[in-house]
C-alpha cells in the first residue's frame, strides 16, 4: 500500500517536472522566434553589408539594384518611411485622442455602449481593404481634388496609415482614460474646477502613460504597415526624398513597400536578394528602437507617478515651463513653414490672423464657453472618425454586395479571377489560419502559464516578456522575409500552406501570450492558495483550479489571434500563396487565400472590378464576424465573473 | 433633478445625432461632387513602369533605354495589371505593358508610326517586342515536357493569341494519342506569361484529368529560382536569364512572343505616337510635359 503511494506519488512528481519543463520550452520559443528571425536577417543580409559597407548601404542617396553599377542606397527609403509614419501621427493622433476622451468622459452610456466596441471592431479591418480602398478611391480622389499629376503619394499614405492606426490608438488611450480613478475626477469637480478644465487638467496628465503607449502602438504599426502603402504611395523607382521635404503630393517608396515590390521577382542568392534583407533588418532595428523607446517612456512615467511629489524634479519648475514654451514656439515655426511651402504666403497670414483673434478672444471668454468650444472640437473628431470608416465601409459595402452571391463563396475563380467565385480562397484562409492557431495556442498559452505561474517576476521573465514584446512589434513583412528565408528556402517547404501556417503562428504569438496572461492574472490568488491548502500539486492547481474560470479569456485571445492571421497577407506573400483555383490537399502545397487574392485581383487584373469589391467585402465580414465574437465573449465573460 | 439631467443628455444625445447626420450629408455631397469634377492636371507626365526586378522592365530598359537609367521620378508598380490600371485612373501617365493588358480602358501608343498589334510584331515592324520563355531544370521530362509541348502546339498558340500575345509560327497539331499522366506539374513565375499558362493548364487538365496543376504569378525572378530550386517543375519568365542565374542548368523554352504596348490615359489628346526616342527622353525625365512633346 505504502508502495504504490509511494509510486503513485513519485509518477505525480514526475508529471509535476514534466509539465514545468514543457511550459518552460514553449516559454522561450518567442525567444527562439525573435533570435532566429534576427539571425536569418542578418545571416542573408550580411553579403550585402560586407560588399557596400554598412554605412554606405545606410547613407547612400540611391536605391537601384539592377543599375550598372546597381546603387544601394536605403537612406531615402529610410527616410521615406519615416515621413509617412509622421504624416499618419499627424492626422491620427488629434483625432484619436479627442475620439478616446469623447467615448471615455463625454458619451452617455448607451453611446459609449454603441461607438467603443464598433471602435474595437475597426481595428480589425484588414489593410489589404485600406489599400484596396485607398487604391481604387482615395488616390483618384486626391489627384482630381488638387489637381495634381498623380493621387499616388505621402499623402494619400499617411491618410491611410492614420485612419487605421486611428482604431488602435483610440482603444488604447480610452482604456487608459477610463482607468483613472473617480476620486481625481471627484474632487477637482467638488474644488469648483468644470467638467473641461478636469478633463485637461486632471484626467488627461493621470492618463498620460497609456495614452503615450497608446500612441507608440500607431507608430509601431505604421512603420511595418505594407499593403496599403504599397498600393498607394506611388513608389518612384530609385526612392525619392520629396522636394521640397515638404511636399505631401510627391510620391514616396517606403521600406516595407521597397520588400513588398521586389522581393517577389528577386533572384535569389544575388546581391540584390541580399539587399532587400538588409533593408529588412533596418525596418526591424527602427521598430526595436520604438519599442525600446516606449519601454523607457512608460517606466519613467509610472516612476514618476509613483514617487509623486516626494522626488526632487530633476529639472526646476520654472525651467520646464521655458522648455515647454520654446518647444511649442519651435513646432508653431516648423507649421508656418510647412504651411507657407504648401500654401503659399496669403492663405498663412489669414490662418495667422484667426489663431491670433481666437487667442485672445479665447483668454476673454468666459469658462463655460471655453468649455463648450472645447466639447464641440472633440465632438468632431470623433465624428469626423466616423465619417472616414463609414465612407470606407459604405464604398466596400455597396460596392461588393452586388457580386455576392452563392456561386461566389462556392465555386472557384475562372478568367483569372474576374469571374467566377472565392472558393479556394476562403477554404485557403481557414487551412492557413487553422494550422496558425493550432501552432500557436499551445506554445502560447504555455508560455503565458509559464510565466505567470511557475516564476517570480525576476530576469528570467523579464527577457521572456521582452521577446514576446519585441515579436508584438515585429513588421509582418518581416515575418514574411524571415519564412522566405528558413522555411521556403532553407528547409526546403518550398512555397507551401505549412510554411504560411508557421509564419502567422508566430506572428500572432505574442497576442495570445499576451491575453492568456491578462486572464490567468485575472484568477483571484486565493483560489490557488485554498487549492494548494488541499494538498492538490502545482499542475493540478492549473489544470482544475486556474484554467476553467480564465478559458473565456484565452479562447478570447485566440480568437483575436485568428482574426488577425485571417487578415494578413505579408507574411503568407513569399512562404504559402499562389493566385491560382487550387486547393490543396497536402501541408506542403501551396495555397490561395482571401487577402492575397484580393491584392492580386487589385493590382493585377484589370476589369475585375466587381470581384474585388466582392472579395474585399467577404474577406470585412469574415475577420469583423471573428472580432465580433471576441469582443461578445469578452464582455460576457467580464459581467459574468465576479469573485 | 434627475429626470432634468437625463432630459438634458437626452437632447443632447439628439443634437450629436442630427449633427452627425447633417455632416456627413454635406461631406458625401462635397466628396462626389469632387470625384466627378474633371481636373486639367493631365499635362505633366507621370511615369509609369515596372519594378526593378521585373522581366518586362529588364527589356524595357535594356532595348528602349539603351540601358541609360530612368528617371527618378518612375513610379513602380509590381504587374503589368498594376500599370496598366493606374494608366486608366491617371490623366497624364504614360505606361508600358504586355499586348495581352490593352484594353479600351487605355490609349495604345503608335511607336515609329506603326500600331501595336500582334500582325505587326510578327511582321517584325513593331520595335518593340520579345520572347517569353519556360525554363526547366535539365532536359524536361513528364508533365513538364507534353505541357511544353503542348503550349509550342498549334492548340496552346491558339490560347497564346487568345490572350492578345504573339503565337510562334508553323506548329504542329498537339497529340495525346496513348500517353496517360498523372501526379502534380507546379509552373510559378512572369505575372506576363501567366495568363497564358493558367488557361493553357485549364485545358491540358482536361486531356490529363489524372493531372494536378498549380500556376502561380510571383514574377520572373521567382519562378526561376523556384526551378532552379525544385520547388516547380517549369518556371515562367518574361526574359532570358541573368548571369546569377546561369550555370544552374536551366534549359529554356520559347513559348511564344510579346510586344511591349505603350500606353496613355484615353482622355490624353497630346499623343497619338512617339519615335523610339521620344520614348526615351520621356523615360529619361527630359521630356516633363505633354506639351513639350509637339515642340
Amino acid at each position: 500500500m505504502v508502495k504504490i503511494f509511494h509510486l503513485s506519488w513519485k509518477g505525480s512528481l514526475l508529471k509535476e517536472k514534466g509539465m514545468k519543463t514543457l511550459f518552460f520550452l514553449s516559454a522561450i520559443s518567442a525567444i527562439i522566434v525573435i533570435f532566429s528571425i534576427i539571425f536569418f536577417l542578418f545571416r542573408d543580409a550580411y553579403p550585402i553589408f560586407q560588399k557596400e559597407g554598412v554605412v554606405d548601404f545606410l547613407i547612400g542617396m540611391r536605391w537601384y539594384p539592377t543599375g550598372q553599377p546597381p546603387l544601394y542606397g536605403a537612406f531615402p527609403l529610410i527616410v521615406d518611411t519615416l515621413l509617412v509614419t509622421l504624416g499618419a501621427m499627424l492626422i491620427a493622433i488629434p483625432l484619436s485622442i479627442g475620439s478616446a476622451i469623447f467615448i471615455a468622459e463625454l458619451a452617455t452610456p448607451r453611446m459609449k455602449a454603441i461607438i467603443k466596441p464598433a471602435i474595437e471592431l475597426l481595428a480589425g479591418i484588414p489593410s489589404v481593404v485600406f489599400g484596396f480602398f485607398g487604391l481604387i478611391v482615395l488616390v483618384t480622389w486626391l489627384q482630381i481634388t488638387f489637381d495634381v499629376p498623380t493621387g499616388e503619394s505621402w499623402l494619400a499614405g499617411s491618410i491611410l496609415l492614420g485612419i487605421m492606426a486611428i482604431p488602435t490608438i483610440t482603444s488604447v488611450a480610452e482604456d487608459a482614460i477610463s482607468s483613472v480613478p473617480r476620486e481625481y475626477k471627484e474632487g477637482s469637480l467638488a474644488v469648483g474646477a468644470t467638467r473641461w478644465q478636469t478633463i485637461s487638467k486632471i484626467v488627461v496628465p493621470s492618463a498620460i502613460s497609456g495614452i503615450t503607449a497608446a500612441i507608440i502602438l500607431g507608430i509601431g504599426r505604421a512603420i511595418g504597415e505594407t499593403m496599403a502603402v504599397m498600393m498607394v504611395c506611388g513608389n518612384p523607382t530609385y526612392g525619392l526624398i520629396p522636394n521640397p521635404i515638404t511636399n505631401v503630393f510627391a510620391p514616396i517608396k517606403t521600406l516595407t513597400a521597397t520588400l513588398g515590390i521586389e522581393m517577389g521577382e528577386v533572384a535569389t542568392g544575388s546581391d540584390h536578394y541580399s539587399a532587400l534583407f538588409g533593408l529588412a533588418l533596418i525596418l526591424l532595428i527602427i521598430t526595436l528602437i520604438v519599442n525600446i523607446l516606449a519601454t523607457l517612456i512608460l517606466g519613467r512615467l509610472k516612476e514618476k507617478q509613483r514617487s509623486g511629489s516626494k522626488r526632487l524634479p530633476i529639472i526646476s519648475f520654472e525651467l520646464a515651463k521655458k522648455i515647454k514654451q520654446s518647444l511649442y514656439l519651435f513646432i508653431g515655426i516648423v507649421i508656418i513653414i510647412i504651411l507657407l511651402m504648401a500654401v503659399g504666403i496669403i492663405p498663412v497670414i489669414c490662418i495667422l490672423i484667426i489663431i491670433a483673434l481666437m487667442y485672445y478672444s479665447l483668454k476673454k471668454i468666459s469658462i463655460k464657453i471655453k468649455q463648450k468650444i472645447a466639447f464641440s472640437i472633440i465632438s468632431l473628431s470623433i465624428i469626423i472618425v466616423i465619417i472616414f470608416l463609414g465612407i470606407i465601409l459604405a464604398y466596400i459595402v455597396t460596392n461588393g454586395v452586388g457580386a455576392l452571391s452563392w456561386e461566389f463563396l462556392t465555386t472557384g475563380p475562372s478568367n483569372l479571377g474576374r469571374s467566377g467565385g472565392i472558393f479556394p480562397s476562403i477554404i485557403g484562409t481557414l487551412y492557413l489560419v487553422a494550422g496558425a492557431i493550432a501552432i500557436s495556442l499551445p506554445l502560447g498559452v504555455g508560455a503565458a502559464i509559464f510565466l505567470h505561474e511557475y516564476t517570480k517576476e525576476g530576469i528570467v521573465t523579464k527577457i521572456i516578456r521582452a521577446g514576446a514584446d519585441l515579436l508584438n512589434g515585429t513588421p509582418s513583412i518581416v515575418f514574411g522575409l524571415f519564412g522566405f528565408a528558413f522555411f521556403v528556402l532553407y528547409l526546403k517547404f518550398g512555397f507551401s500552406l505549412l510554411a504560411g501556417q508557421i509564419t502567422l503562428a508566430f506572428m500572432i504569438l505574442p497576442t495570445i501570450i499576451r491575453t492568456t496572461e491578462e486572464a490567468l492574472k485575472s484568477v483571484p490568488q486565493s483560489l490557488r492558495e485554498g487549492s494548494y491548502a488541499l494538498g492538490a500539486t502545482k499542475w493540478q492547481t492549473i489544470r482544475k483550479v486556474v484554467l476553467p474560470p480564465a478559458a473565456p479569456g484565452i479562447l478570447t485571445g485566440a480568437i483575436l489571434g485568428i482574426g488577425r492571421a485571417a487578415g494578413e497577407t505579408a507574411p503568407i506573400l513569399f512562404t504559402a500563396v499562389v493566385f491560382s483555383n487550387f486547393i490543396p490537399s497536402s501541408l506542403l502545397q501551396p495555397v490561395n487565400a482571401l487577402p492575397y487574392h484580393l491584392f492580386t485581383l487589385a493590382t493585377s487584373i484589370p476589369g475585375s472590378k466587381e470581384n474585388q469589391a466582392g472579395t474585399a467585402l467577404v474577406l470585412l465580414l469574415l475577420v469583423i464576424g471573428i472580432y465580433l465574437i471576441a469582443i461578445l465573449l469578452r464582455n460576457r465573460f467580464r459581467k459574468n465573473m465576479k469573485w | 433633478m434627475i429626470t432634468i439631467y437625463q432630459q438634458k443628455e437626452k437632447q443632447k444625445a439628439g443634437m450629436m445625432i442630427i449633427s452627425i447626420i447633417v455632416i456627413l450629408a454635406l461631406s458625401t455631397i462635397w466628396f462626389s461632387g469632387c470625384v466627378q469634377q474633371q481636373g486639367q492636371s493631365g499635362e505633366a507626365i507621370v511615369l509609369i513602369g515596372r519594378d526593378s526586378t521585373s522581366g518586362t522592365r529588364e527589356f524595357f530598359w535594356t532595348y528602349v533605354m539603351g540601358k541609360a537609367n530612368f528617371s527618378a521620378s518612375l513610379l513602380e508598380k509590381n504587374s503589368n495589371g498594376a500599370v496598366q490600371q493606374t494608366v486608366a485612373q491617371t490623366p497624364g501617365a504614360i505606361g508600358y505593358v504586355g499586348l495581352g493588358y490593352v484594353d479600351s480602358t487605355v490609349k495604345a501608343l503608335k511607336i515609329n508610326n506603326i500600331s501595336a498589334n500582334v500582325q505587326n510584331v510578327l511582321a517584325g515592324t513593331y520595335p518593340i517586342s520579345r520572347d517569353l520563355y519556360m525554363f526547366t531544370k535539365g532536359n524536361a521530362t513528364g508533365p513538364a515536357k507534353e505541357f511544353i509541348l503542348y503550349l509550342q502546339s498549334t492548340e496552346g498558340q491558339a490560347i497564346v493569341t487568345q490572350e492578345g500575345f504573339v503565337p510562334l509560327q508553323n506548329t504542329a497539331h498537339y497529340n495525346t494519342s496513348g500517353k496517360t499522366l498523372s501526379g502534380t506539374l507546379t509552373i510559378s513565375g512572369s505575372t506576363t506569361v501567366l495568363p497564358i499558362a493558367d488557361k493553357a493548364a485549364t485545358s491540358f487538365k482536361i486531356l490529363y484529368p489524372g493531372l494536378t496543376i498549380t500556376v502561380t504569378g510571383g514574377g520572373s525572378g521567382a519562378g526561376i529560382s523556384a526551378v532552379s530550386q525544385g520547388t516547380a517543375d517549369i518556371g515562367m519568365s518574361s526574359r532570358d536569364l541573368q548571369t546569377s542565374e546561369q550555370g544552374k542548368g536551366l534549359v529554356k523554352y520559347i513559348i511564344g512572343k510579346d510586344g511591349i504596348a505603350i500606353i496613355v490615359n484615353p482622355q490624353n489628346t497630346y499623343a497619338e505616337g512617339l519615335t523610339l526616342a521620344q520614348l526615351k527622353s520621356i523615360y529619361l525625365g527630359d521630356i516633363t510635359n505633354w506639351k513639350d512633346l509637339s515642340k
